[in-house]
């Protein structure tokens, strides 16, 4: 009976004694998360003929690791991203989604992903070499040109894209109609509804329709911006704010962006811009 | 001249060991050995004394130095004789996850026997040794004297002519003792022939018509065993109550105290005087005992002198 | 004749595969397989639409592992195990040759392997039914292949066991399965090494290679693979598997037992 107390007390003091050492030791927890990233040839070693099962496993880590920074982190770091989808595919150079979701996890701005667009379009040149498909060298195209603003370089890679075996018909168009329309938002539009219609449903699918309604959002911005003008020759005054030009009152132009955040309007200097707060907002950039 | 159930001649067996394997064991040192057909045929000898050892190089556990064996007439290597004899190793262990139906039931199977004989056989010799209520347990659940009856009814399944039982009695109580005396009586009785080696001269004194007695990996003897063994009747066991055994006189070569009574060894000879002794003394006498030696303390006082030119060793 | 040796060796193989169903270490080896394999149904949430290529990759990966550590924990015992305890004595004492022990007590756990390879293989069909797809029959290219690898697997646990104690016949036999998954290794360091590469390409030829029974990463992509190359690792596995029976076999002869 005294055994059977004793255990049950033991047992519960046992959490106290965590507690103490979270608090005591929580700031070196980082170095915890390092423990799981050692490098892709050691991993790969270690598991002779269950590579892809390990693979399978750095994966979910991956999804893990992204989906929680994304969702739960205050601070969002996304430093282990690159280490773990290495790791991934070094141990399945096959591994074609963890390429494509990697890339996109790796290149989208911050917060929304890790803001290293060359490491993104690097890991899919990666994968392209390594698997050889045309997916790949395609999305590394697109990704060359929508983050990394490099219509020549896109323009190649697409072509080279067009050339492998299994290609979309189009691509060749695409690759000329990026070397002459760079910077041009119809052909980012096009490429961002490209990836939407070649996914199913799922993350990637949603962050290709996230991009397209950023897109929608500056077309709208500048349809509003536009209007304004108009108004202010017609009436040789400033709206005083968004409500009072007539397209918005009929309902033709909206006054709040695909994301439901008002876009901003400024009396003074007679700016329509998409607000900062809301996730439509993208950094300035001249030729979009 | 009796036809031979088992033929030695010449059967030597030594072990390397030591550093490098260099130095040799002599074990069995040309055995010479006749053992004629129906009857039974004790092995005797102390523990080491390489009985074991000789059964095993006769059933191919191990393979001899130099001589030959015939069994049944047979040369070892010639496989007819396997069907025909049955072999009970020295503590044997048998499957634990078997039952002993199943057990026996596999070992009729090496024999091809076909699938009707092996169940009513299997169901016989289970009844013979005892074990027919524990048929369908399995073996993990025996005592070790249960493992025994299983072993020697596995020895039996092939309804052999000869018969090798190595140390038949270890792990049985005097019931399990009994039952295989009687088993093996019965054996003599169906005309087979059996073979046991024992340390123990009690089973051999009742069962045995002839015996071979090994010391040290040598044939000492070999005949019948009143012309070999004397057993040592000169002294009797005298168990006594209500006195104080310490006080008592009389030609008595050894007293102990057992919780509240005694026990003496008496010269044959001076028994009578020393019942009396007791009696007068107002003592019980509560029973008399010759004393049995055993082979060893036998091999030790007799063969003394003898043995010693026999060593284990070289 | 010929009936009754085998009757002998069948009667052998059939006790072994009791043996080997009774023993408790198989079942949780293989419960534990096939509730992996269910397992990776619940990846499905967290994986982003790959659950059909994880569950197969889960599904053969548990395969190749549980059955490797059956065919090694099982094998190392089956004859170690026998003169340990001396249960052997008995039987050697019959009709029974010291090769058709040998080749029965092989039998056995091939058999037992086989049995314990199709539930698993049942429970990766049923698991990928759960995710809606169905039991791709390409997938036997890449079990078949696992399945030889485990015979041969299990000629070298026979080996050792023969050979050496329980335990040292373990440590020989992982060491082998190891060391023959690292194959590639070899092949690629016989440019590297000069001189020191005759013996590095003897190793090679010599180890068992392991990497040849691994087309999980093939099936699973659904590439081509012709029945031509899973005949050829056929080919391979058994020649290689008889070589260590025949040398089993004879240092199974040769044994004294004390």
């Amino acid at each position: 009976m005294k055994a059977k107390i004793l255990l049950i007390v033991l047992a519960a003091i046992v959490p106290f004694c965590q507690r103490r050492i979270d608090a005591t030791l929580g700031e070196h927890r980082a170095t915890e998360e390092a423990l799981y990233v050692w490098s892709g040839g050691y991993v790969k070693r270690l598991s002779p003929g269950f590579e892809n099962v390990m693979a399978d496993v750095y994966w979910l880590r991956t999804v893990q690791y992204f989906g929680g920074q994304r969702a739960f982190a205050k601070e969002k770091r996304y430093d282990l991203l690159e280490p773990l989808t290495q790791i991934t595919v070094t141990l399945d150079p096959r591994f074609e989604i963890a390429y494509h979701l990697g890339a996109i996890f790796l290149a989208e701005p911050w917060p929304r992903g890790a803001d290293k667009a060359e490491k993104g379009v690097a890991l899919l040149k990666q994968g392209a070499d390594a698997t050889g498909s045309w997916r790949l060298r395609q999305l590394e195209g697109y990704f060359t040109l929508v983050f990394l603003h490099d219509a020549r370089k896109a323009s190649e890679i697409l072509l080279e894209a067009s050339k492998l075996p299994g290609a979309a018909y189009w691509l060749k168009t695409l690759a000329a109609d990026t070397l002459t329309r760079a910077g041009d938002r119809e052909l980012a539009r096009r490429i961002w509804l490209s990836m939407y219609e070649q996914s199913e449903p799922g993350t990637i699918r949603a962050n290709a329709e996230f991009n397209l309604q950023q897109l929608q959002a500056l077309d709208d911005r500048d349809a509003l911006q536009e209007a304004v003008i108009v108004f202010e020759k017609e009436t040789h005054r400033r709206p005083r704010s968004l409500r009072e030009l007539p397209r918005v009152r009929t309902g033709k132009l909206p006054v709040v962006d695909p994301a439901g955040v008002p876009y901003e309007y400024d009396e003074t200097s007679g700016l329509v811009s998409v607000a900062r707060k809301s996730t439509m907002w993208r950094r300035p950039l001249a030729h979009l | 001249m009796r036809e031979s159930a088992l033929h030695l001649a010449g059967l030597t067996k030594s072990y390397a060991y030591g550093f490098l394997h260099r130095r040799r064991r002599v074990v069995l040192r040309s055995i010479d050995l006749n053992v004629p057909r129906g009857g039974i045929f004790g092995y005797l000898g102390p523990n080491g004394s390489g009985k074991t050892t000789t059964l095993k190089i006769v059933m191919g556990l191990l393979r001899a130095d130099s001589g030959t064996a015939l069994v049944l007439g047979c040369p070892l290597t010639d496989p007819a004789w396997r069907a025909r004899t049955g072999y009970l190793p020295e503590h044997p262990y048998l499957y634990d996850y078997l039952t002993a139906a199943e057990y026996l039931d596999y070992v009729g199977r090496l024999f091809s026997l076909p699938a009707a004989v092996r169940r009513e056989r299997a169901l016989r010799l289970l009844k013979l040794v005892g074990l027919e209520n524990a048929q369908h347990q399995a073996l993990r659940r025996f005592s070790k004297g249960m493992v025994q009856r299983v072993g020697i009814a596995q020895a039996l399944m092939n309804d052999p002519e000869l018969v090798l039982l190595d140390e038949p009695m270890s792990g049985l109580d005097p019931l399990g003792r009994r039952l295989v005396r009687d088993l093996i009586l019965d054996l003599k009785a169906a005309g087979k022939t059996v073979i046991f080696s024992t340390h123990i001269l009690g089973d051999a004194e009742a069962l045995c018509d002839e015996v071979a007695v090994l010391r040290g990996g040598e044939l000492l003897k070999s005949g019948r065993l009143g012309d070999i063994l004397k057993i040592d009747m000169a002294y009797m066991e005298l168990l006594v109550s209500d006195i104080d055994g310490a006080a008592l006189d009389g030609d008595v070569r050894a007293r102990q105290p057992v919780g509240e009574r005694w026990r003496l060894e008496v010269a044959a000879a001076a028994l009578g005087t020393v019942i009396g002794s007791v009696e007068r003394a107002g003592g019980r006498v509560l029973s008399v005992l010759p004393i049995r030696q055993s082979l060893e303390e036998y091999f030790l006082q007799a063969m003394g002198s003898e043995g010693q030119h026999w060593a284990a060793h070289d | 004749m010929g009936r009754a040796r085998l009757n002998r060796v069948l009667a052998v193989a059939a006790n072994t595969f009791r043996e080997s169903v009774r023993e408790r270490v198989l079942y949780n080896l293989v419960f534990f397989a096939v509730v992996l394999t269910v397992s990776s149904l619940v990846l499905k949430e967290l994986s982003l639409r790959q659950d059909e290529k994880i569950v197969k990759d889960v599904g053969l990966a548990a395969m190749d592992f549980f059955g490797t550590l059956i065919a090694v924990f099982i094998g190392v015992g089956l004859v170690s195990k026998e003169i340990e305890r001396r249960s052997l004595y008995p039987l050697l004492a019959k009709p029974l040759s010291r090769d058709e022990f040998f080749v029965g007590k092989f039998l056995g756990l091939a058999f037992t392997l086989l049995v314990n390879t199709a539930v698993m293989t049942a429970g990766l069909a049923v698991t990928l039914l759960a995710t809606g797809r169905a039991f791709d029959p390409g997938l036997l290219k890449g079990i078949i292949p696992i399945y030889l690898g485990l015979m041969l697997t299990v000629a070298i646990a026979l080996f050792f066991s023969t050979v050496t104690s329980t335990t040292l016949a373990a440590v020989g036999t992982l060491c082998l399965c190891i060391a023959g998954r690292y194959s590639d290794i070899l092949l690629h360091m016989k440019a590297d090494m000069g001189a020191a590469g005759g013996l590095v390409q003897f190793l090679y030829y010599v180890l068992p290679n392991f990497r040849n029974f691994d087309l999980k990463s093939q099936v699973v992509y659904g590439d081509p693979v012709a029945w031509s190359i899973v005949g050829q690792i056929g080919g391979y596995a058994l020649v290689y598997t008889a070589v260590v029976m025949i040398a089993g076999a004879l240092a199974f002869r040769a044994r004294d037992f004390v």
